[in-house]
């Protein structure tokens, strides 16, 4: 497992390096009026040239990408240019972080517990009423527009139930509809697949012997079948709980909620290329980082999965 | 053999199956009485029902099939009456346990085969934790898997398919059951390992004094083990006695064309024999003698009315008009007059 590991992080430290670069590397395409915003008819060419030059963007993309990457090294993500100018990035971040995290947890929790339910419940009852409402549910979360939903839940909700349209620290009230929103598609995500693979396991022979040994429908389920049936999910289980936590980047902008998500997306309209790429190592790391811990998790449970010998039996 | 304990009486059963809005009929009055600590072989080919007919017994019937009617007695309880799960779980595993015919796939991949057999401790032995886990380690030493204690640990997928017949036999056994139902036991396996096999349920049945029932369509296994013979078409038992009576005797046509299809049966430079046809549609009603149509000594009547049981010895009967006093002699094939000359040597001596 350590050698593995091993192997996995210098890969792992690959795949970040290309995406950061190609992420530095398309900031640095961007029309340049970006970086000024409203100021920009303001000004003459010679104090925009003056701006440019004071942020490094006049230097050579080279010498630009390796300071970049020797400052990183060192620990320093750098500083804001034009959402809070001369801010250290980290600082930034880390205000962010508490909002998208607590939601986050919330969201994932709502899912996973409704979800796997929702999914047992229809896995049991094929073809009855839960399954078809289950199934209404996820097609009609997964074919609609999240935006759509999320708008008309914002909109009709927050008059029906006279709950408040932006987010307040203060309110836990306004709390509640943001931490629906975020809960919706991973409540239809958990409920297919369990779905999905419990039904799988549900026809497999070893179903049939454990009935013919004289176990309990309820016990059978819950023994054998939901257990082999979370192995597959236990893969890719972890990236989306870490991408939950990140933040939504939807729903944070929507409700106005500090948070990381929200982040993501101003500070690509301000041309904040340091904090851009900041926010992109980070969301890179955690799908990196989740993947990580879906393959080893599902080695956990499955004694078939060794990661380090190649190929091998069957 | 203690003939006179009847331990399983199935009396004309019906098992309706439907499919895409059709109902096919897969058991058409099927008779059988299983004596206590007989072994009993049901042979017939694949789709003729021996499968279904015999989940039936444990209410393992998939959920589209159905007891039309007729009845399964067991031990004096009607349990073909069982509706419901409670009911059913008082028969499985304690009273009818099942070997399945594939072992790569009846284990599961996740669990330690320990753990799989120790479940089936817990469950029929009312044993716990260390005492459950001693008898598991000896039931699988039973099984002839060496070096248990290791064994123990591992999972399906660290055992070849020989051993993991032994691990699902030894969950059968682990149930502590009156009668065992093997189902194809041998077929998915290596010929080197199938007679390994078919040893061990031989010496098991002795050890824990079980009643057996072997189907297959391999008249070779049939031989080995089996004291009666049940042959099933279509869905029905179209004769039944003896392992040497049906082997040696046999007087339905379609018996006879089961063991002219033995290539041992067969004379060397000569096409093996094989039976014409396929099996009847089950989604219609069968009229008369349902191997009629393959038959190629069909007499008139067996296109139009279906055949009862006529003795042929208090231990042997099948259902076919050739034995109905009035019926025009039939000559059996030579395979059978060789096999009929050889039964004359043996039952008069």
């Amino acid at each position: 497992m350590i050698k593995y590991s091993i192997k996995r992080l210098l890969q792992s430290l690959f795949t970040l390096f290309i995406i950061v670069t190609i992420v530095f590397l398309l900031m640095r395409l961007l029309p340049e009026e970006g970086y000024f915003g409203a100021s920009y008819d303001k000004l003459d060419e010679q104090q925009k040239e003056a701006i440019l030059t004071s942020m490094g963007l006049r230097d050579p993309i080279h010498k630009q990408l390796g300071s970049f990457y020797k400052k990183l090294l060192e620990g320093d993500l750098g500083q804001s240019i034009t959402f809070r100018p001369k801010v250290p990035v980290a600082e930034i971040i880390k205000d962010k972080i508490p909002y998208s995290l607590y939601f986050g947890l919330a969201a994932i929790g709502i899912s996973l517990v409704a979800g796997v339910s929702l999914g047992i419940a229809m896995a049991m009852g094929k073809g009855k009423m839960w399954d078809k409402l289950g199934t209404g549910y996820v097609v009609f979360i997964r074919a609609v527009p999240a935006a759509v939903y999320f708008l008309f839940l914002q909109l009709y909700l927050t008059s029906v139930f006279k709950l408040p349209i932006l987010f307040d620290i203060d309110k836990p009230i306004s709390w509640i509809l943001p931490t629906i929103s975020m809960s919706l598609g991973g409540i239809a995500s958990y409920a297919m697949w369990i779905r999905r693979y419990m039904v799988d396991e549900l026809n497999k022979d070893y179903v049939k012997l454990a009935r013919a040994k004289g176990l309990k429908g309820r016990k059978i389920m819950i023994k054998h079948v939901f257990r082999n049936a979370f192995v597959p999910m236990a893969q890719y289980l972890p990236a989306t709980i870490l991408f939950t936590i990140a933040g939504s980047i939807y729903i944070e902008s929507l409700y106005s909620i500090p948070g990381m998500g929200g982040l993501l997306v101003e500070v690509i309209k301000r041309q904040d290329n340091t904090l851009v790429q900041a926010l992109v190592l980070i969301y890179s790391s955690i799908g990196i980082v989740g993947l990580f811990l879906g393959d080893i998790l599902m080695a956990i449970f499955d004694p078939r999965i060794n990661l380090e010998k190649k190929g091998g039996a069957r | 053999m203690e003939k006179e304990n009847i331990i399983l009486s199935v009396k004309d059963l019906v098992i309706k199956f439907k499919l895409r809005g059709d109902i096919l009929t897969a058991i058409r009055e099927a008779s059988l009485d299983l004596y206590e600590g007989e072994s009993l072989a049901i042979v017939g080919e694949s789709g003729s029902g021996k499968s279904v007919f015999t989940k039936s017994f444990m209410g393992l019937l998939d959920g589209n099939g159905w007891i039309d009617s007729g009845s399964i007695i067991f031990e004096g309880e009607e349990i073909s009456k069982y509706k419901r799960e409670e009911d059913w779980i008082k028969i499985r595993g304690k009273k009818i346990a099942m070997v399945f015919q594939d072992p790569m796939t009846s284990l599961n991949p996740l669990r330690s085969i320990g753990k799989q057999v120790q479940e089936a401790v817990e469950l029929h032995q009312g044993l716990k934790r260390d005492e459950a886990k001693k008898k598991t380690i000896e039931i699988l030493k039973d099984v002839g898997i060496t070096e248990p204690e290791r064994r123990y640990r591992q999972y399906p997928h660290e055992f070849s398919g020989g051993m993991r017949q032994r691990v699902v036999i030894a969950i059968a056994i682990a149930c502590t059951p009156k009668v065992l139902i093997c189902d194809e036991p041998t077929t998915a396996l290596d010929v080197t390992i199938q007679a390994q096999i078919l040893d061990l349920l031989k010496g098991l049945k002795e050890k824990y004094k079980l009643t057996t029932i072997y189907i297959t369509h391999d008249l070779g296994v049939v031989a080995n083990v089996a004291d009666r013979i049940a042959v099933m078409y279509a869905g029905d038992i179209v004769e039944i006695g003896k392992c040497e009576e049906v082997f040696y005797n046999g007087q339905h046509p379609y018996t006879w064309a089961l063991l002219s299809s033995l290539p041992q049966l067969g004379v060397k430079g000569e096409d093996l024999f094989t039976i014409k046809g396929t099996p009847p549609n089950l989604f219609y009603e069968i009229k008369g003698d349902a191997f009629a149509p393959r038959n190629p000594r069909a007499l008139k009547v067996d296109f139009i009315h279906k055949p009862p049981y006529f003795d042929v010895s208090p231990t042997h009967k099948a259902k076919t008009w050739i034995l109905d006093p009035r019926s025009p002699k039939v000559e059996p094939p030579e395979s059978i007059k060789i096999l009929r000359a050889q039964w004359e040597v043996v039952s008069h001596g």
